[in-house]
């Protein structure tokens, strides 16, 4: 596939700007970049491998900060709102993408830029103000230092209150780990300390406004697709019904009845009040209101109210972390730590899991602190410690990896390349322990939510404690989620959505023909992309591992006597990815992608 | 994959059949088999007029189910009610069999009942719905041969709202018993393409579900991996694991349910999963 400017995002253009030297130029997207790697996640990926090497730490001026959108980003496309934040995390040291909803991705195609490369350190606190083409660099001076809320409030009293910031809280300017850039002061990009790069370039928000129009290749076609993939939205049950009525929470009960819901830092597949945190109790106790990112028919977002407090979540992995984690079934309390953590810009999951592992050391006795699975008091405190860097809460901020290891207990953190598992425990679920195990970016769900096919049955049940086959399904789900979160589109329209539904809006949208087969291979050649980042970085096969808890048969519950078969699936895995035994990447395959 | 797309649409009864049916899901049914080009609507006969309007002059047939769900009703009940339904635009019927009378071994009566709705389908199509769930093997051949000496164009396996929907098993024994020529609808629990195609398999030349969209739009990813057709465990697909005490006379349930102890597969049934 050739680009042309007629192909429509592939003449949007790149904002670099560099905070040492506080200056900003424009640069074209390459139209081969754009038909290789699309936009969003994809292209971030290509930046950051082409300019961060080794040497460079996540934590230096020379590490860089990409926001991308994609090419149908402020489209009519349903969830076309959401923005991909790609750096080298200083949690992992991987590759890393995050995601965030909201309705800060709009404005930044709305101003005419496919993406933001930031570079560089500035002397002083600062803000990036991106007016359409007018790029200011304004010092951060009354704001640094303060909540999220508070930071976004008086970024857009300074700038415009139509503009839309992506800000850190205390956590991201105190370089925690765990620190995440927030949107609409409760949409995280919260995984991978992607907050934490952003502080320590001083930089303590982005806010952008644009008023281009966005067009679209072909109005008609793209209508058609939309009406289609509009109807797919409201067939599917789980886009129509469980998503808006319960939101992500929903999974609490279903998780617990399979066996899934991590429970006291992994050791149970089942906690007993589970009830208490499910979805259906949300609704039932703290519920205010639905919240819709830009552009979305599903509205699977929660304003909730706790102890008085109105606030965004808690989505399903937040309600695990602060709660069945660590032994936790307050509900209430949970939502009101959730808030704390927007507003200090913490990840949920990373901190939620690095407790429930610091609670776990305490029970084995190998730490000595106030802290116990099910108790919550000084719990709230400490979350503050975490954000501010104070005493344990700085050891708790490093994550769970460098915790458990501080306290010669590595076994006792579950994370996967440094990154905390989220809510799903893998021995219950073949395919999703093989998605964790093989995630470039550490112990995520998204990358091939093999929750679908394995639990939802969407878009069709197989049976969970098969190895066979399910090498190719992850193959699949990955390379299609890299092509998603480059488009940029949201993961749950893939309950609905067929892959040529993808490749139907972007060819609409952009005017590239394509196809479900090519889409896929661009996913391919990012997730490939991503792997020689990880390789080059020093990471290996040893690290497409499970941690050794999940080789012990769960003791009771629906996934009961199970473990991970990760060995009876590892080498499918990468014979199907045309990698060698050591998942080297092969050349032939390395040229097949035009990555050789 | 084992058929096309298009060609698995083609075999589907797109199912409406609850009670609460508004006009407009009525609408967004007939659309959906328009679009699909399903084989039918499937819906009750008091939406028959509004469909048959919507779908004049299309491929698509208008299916109306008759003494539906129990077929507890009289043979001249069922007959009235079919020959009303043809005359406001139904080109199938799909009639529940007589369950009491054939398990009372009255074939008589099993028999004339749908002869009565044949006759007064006038040519057209009709099926008759056995009702698995309520029988034992014996008495589904029993219920098939019958229906084929009566005249009916096909058997089918559940209405949906009973103790069991379709299984592969339960198709492949009427597929047996009625031979090639004879139909035979799978209807009942059928939500994904896995179950369609173990139901092709089985022998099924039609489907009644009301996830048509689903399965044609999950199909769709077929084509991307074999692994979504790798086997299943074989208790997810047999009749056994369905049976219900609560909703199944005593000794059919026990029928099913003694059929576990001499199983084959006996050894990966341990836990419910």
């Amino acid at each position: 596939m050739t680009a042309t400017n007629q192909h429509l995002f592939a003449d949007t253009k790149l904002l670099k700007v560099s905070l040492t030297s506080q200056t900003s130029k424009e640069l074209p997207l390459s139209s081969t970049d754009f038909t290789h790697f699309l936009g969003g996640r994809g292209l971030g990926v290509k930046l950051v491998y082409d300019a961060v090497t080794p040497e460079i730490a996540p934590l230096s001026s020379d590490n860089l900060l990409v926001f991308a959108i994609g090419p149908l980003t402020a489209t009519i496309a349903p969830t076309a709102g959401r923005t991909a934040i790609i750096t080298k995390s200083p949690l992992t040291g991987t590759i890393f993408d995050s995601n965030v909803g909201g309705y800060f991705g709009p404005q930044l195609r709305r101003a005419g830029y496919a993406a933001l490369i930031i570079e560089g350190r500035a002397s002083s606190p600062v803000y990036l103000w991106i007016n359409d083409g007018k790029i200011e660099f304004r010092s951060a001076k009354g704001i640094w230092g303060k909540e999220v809320s508070p930071s976004t409030d008086l970024i857009l009293e300074k700038t415009d209150s139509k503009a839309q910031v992506a800000c850190i809280g205390p956590a991201g300017e105190n370089q925690v780990k765990l620190a995440a850039i927030m949107t609409d002061k409760h949409r995280a990009a919260g995984r991978g300390g992607v907050g934490a790069v952003m502080g320590s370039k001083n930089l303590k928000g982005v806010v952008v406004k644009g008023t281009q129009k966005v067009a679209v290749a072909n109005t008609e076609q793209l209508d058609k697709v939309i009406t289609r993939v509009r109807r797919l939205i409201k067939k599917d049950s789980i886009t129509n019904k469980s998503l808006p009525v319960y939101g992500t929470p929903v999974l609490v009960n279903l998780a617990n009845e399979y066996g899934l819901l991590p429970t006291h830092n992994f050791q149970e597949g089942t906690f007993n009040d589970a009830e208490g945190v499910s979805g259906e109790k949300l609704l039932e106790r703290l519920f205010v209101k639905r919240y819709h990112c830009f552009g979305c028919p599903i509205g699977c977002g929660r304003i909730s109210r706790a102890y008085d407090e109105e606030g965004g979540g808690p989505e399903y992995e937040t309600l695990w972390a602060l709660g069945p984690q660590c032994g936790i079934n307050d509900l209430e309390w949970i939502a009101a730590a959730n808030f704390r953590c927007n507003e200090l810009g913490l990840d949920t999951i990373s901190l939620g899991s690095t407790l429930g592992c610091a609670m776990e050391l305490v029970q084995k006795g190998k730490l000595k602190a106030p802290l116990k699975f099910g108790e919550t008091e000084g719990l709230m405190e400490l979350i503050d410690d975490v954000a501010l860097s104070h005493g344990l809460g700085a050891e708790l901020g490093e994550g769970s990896k460098a915790f458990s290891t501080r306290y010669n207990a590595p076994e006792l953190s579950m994370n996967v390349k440094g990154l905390e598992l989220p809510a799903y425990d893998p021995r219950g679920v073949q395919g999703h322990a093989l998605s964790y195990a093989t995630s470039n970016r550490g112990g995520c769900h998204l990358r091939a939510y093999l929750i679908g096919p394995e639990i939802l049955g969407s878009p069709v049940l197989v049976d969970r404690d098969r190895t066979e086959g399910k090498a190719g399904l992850v193959v699949l789900f990955q390379n299609l989620s890299a092509a998603m979160d480059s488009l940029v589109l949201c993961r749950f329209t893939t309950f609905a959505f067929t892959v040529e539904d993808y490749a139907d809006l972007l060819a609409a949208a952009t005017g590239l023909p394509i196809g479900g087969q090519e889409l896929l291979r661009i996913g391919e050649r990012i997730w490939n992309l991503e792997r020689l980042f990880n390789l080059r970085e020093g990471f290996s096969s040893k690290d497409d591992s499970l941690p050794p808890r999940f080789s012990t048969p769960l003791p009771e519950g629906g996934s009961r006597n199970r473990i991970a078969h990760l060995d009876e699936m590892l080498p499918e895995y990468y014979q199907l990815r045309g990698w060698d035994k050591k998942g080297q990447p092969t050349q032939t395959r390395l040229k097949k992608l035009n990555l050789a | 994959m084992p058929v096309t797309v298009e060609a698995l649409a083609k075999l589907i009864d797109h199912t409406r059949l609850k009670p609460e049916t508004k006009r407009a899901k009525i609408q967004e049914l007939c659309e959906e088999a328009l679009a699909y080009e399903f084989a039918s609507v499937c819906i009750n006969p008091v939406h028959v007029e509004y469909a048959a309007e919507l779908l004049k002059g299309s491929s698509v047939d208008v299916c109306c189910v008759v003494g539906f769900p129990l077929g507890a009703t009289m043979s001249e009940v069922k007959a009235f009610e079919t020959k009303e339904s043809i005359r406001k635009g139904a080109t199938e019927v799909d009639m529940v069999i007589n369950v009491g009378a054939l398990r009372d071994e009255n074939y008589d009566l099993v028999r004339s009942d749908i002869e009565a709705v044949v006759e007064a389908a006038d040519g057209k199509i009709v099926k008759v719905i056995l009702e698995t769930g309520l029988l034992i093997d014996d008495q589904k051949r029993k219920g098939c041969i019958l229906s084929k000496e009566a005249g009916a164009h096909f058997v089918k396996t559940s209405t949906g709202f009973g103790p069991m929907g379709a299984t592969p098993d339960d198709v492949r024994l009427m597929r047996k018993t009625v031979g090639s020529k004879m139909g035979v609808k799978a209807a009942g629990g059928i939500r994904s393409f896995k179950d369609a195609l173990r139901l092709i398999d089985a022998g099924a030349t039609r489907l009644g579900t009301s996830s048509g969209v689903a399965i044609v739009e999950g199909y769709r990813w077929a084509g991307y991996s074999d692994a979504w057709l790798e086997p299943d465990k074989p208790c997810w697909t047999c009749p056994s694991r369905q049976a219900s005490l609560g909703k199944q006379p005593k000794e059919v349930y026990l029928w099913y349910k003694e059929r576990c102890v001499t199983c084959p597969h006996r050894e990966q049934n341990i836990f419910n999963d």
